[in-house]
C-alpha cells in the first residue's frame, strides 16, 4: 500500500537522538548561562536564539518520530495512526480550551499547544502497536 | 463481520507469518483481523480470497450487528 507524507524508517531513530540532545540541553540551561526567554529581550538575544534551537531540536525531533514510517507500513498501521492523530487532536483541543479559560499565560499555551498533540500521538500509536505485538505473543503459536 | 481465515490457513497450512508474507501486510495485520479487532480494506480482503482460492464471500460474512 502506498503511503504519502511520511518519513522513512530511519528517521525515528535521528527523531528520538534530536529530542534527547535536546533533554540535557535543557535541564543545563542556567550552567550554560541562559535563562527563561521573556518577551521583553525582543527577538534574537542570546536567550531568544537558545529558546528557538532548543524548541526547534524538540519539535523536529518529536515530528520526525512520529511520522516515521513503520517497519511494515500496511494499512492496519495507517488506520492506527489515523486513530491516534484523532485522539491527539482531540486531547489537544480540549486542553487548550480549558487552559485558554483558565489561564492568561499565553506563551505556556502556545508551547503545550506544540508538545501535546505530538507526544500523546507518539504514546497512544507506540502502546496500540505494543498491545497487537503482545497479543500476536500470546496467540502467534497457534496455527 | 466475521471471518474463516482461521481455518482456511489450517487447511492450507500456512502460518500467519506465511499469509502476510503472501499479501504483503504485516503479521500484526494477519493477527488482528483474524481476532476480528480489524476489518481489512476490499483490496486486502480480495488479496486473502485470492490465497485461499476461494470467494470473498466465503472467507468473510456478515454477522446481524453489521
Amino acid at each position: 500500500m502506498k503511503t504519502r507524507f511520511l518519513f522513512p524508517y530511519w528517521c525515528r531513530y535521528l527523531g528520538w537522538a534530536l529530542f534527547l540532545i535536546h533533554v540535557p540541553v535543557v535541564m543545563l540551561r542556567k550552567h550554560l548561562g541562559f535563562y527563561a526567554h521573556s518577551p521583553g529581550e525582543g527577538l534574537l538575544s542570546s536567550q531568544h536564539l537558545f529558546f528557538m534551537a532548543t524548541t526547534l531540536l524538540m519539535a523536529i525531533g518529536l515530528f520526525l518520530v512520529a511520522f516515521a514510517k513503520e517497519r511494515i507500513e500496511d494499512e492496519q498501521i495507517s488506520q492506527l495512526r489515523l486513530d491516534s492523530l484523532q485522539w491527539a487532536i482531540y486531547l489537544n483541543y480540549v486542553l487548550l480550551i480549558v487552559s485558554l479559560i483558565f489561564s492568561s499565560d499565553t506563551q505556556h499555551i502556545l508551547f503545550l499547544n506544540l508538545l501535546v498533540p505530538l507526544v500523546f500521538f507518539i504514546i497512544r500509536f507506540q502502546w496500540k502497536i505494543f498491545q497487537n505485538n503482545r497479543l500476536l505473543k500470546k496467540d502467534g503459536d497457534l496455527r | 463481520m466475521k471471518n474463516t481465515i482461521r481455518v482456511e490457513r489450517a487447511i492450507k497450512n500456512i502460518t500467519q507469518a506465511e499469509l502476510a508474507e503472501l499479501i504483503g501486510v504485516s503479521r500484526q495485520t494477519i493477527n488482528t483481523i483474524e481476532s476480528n479487532r480489524y476489518v481489512p480494506s476490499t483490496v486486502l480482503a480480495l488479496k486473502i480470497a485470492r490465497v485461499f482460492n476461494k470467494p470473498v464471500e466465503h472467507i468473510f460474512t456478515l454477522e446481524d450487528t453489521d
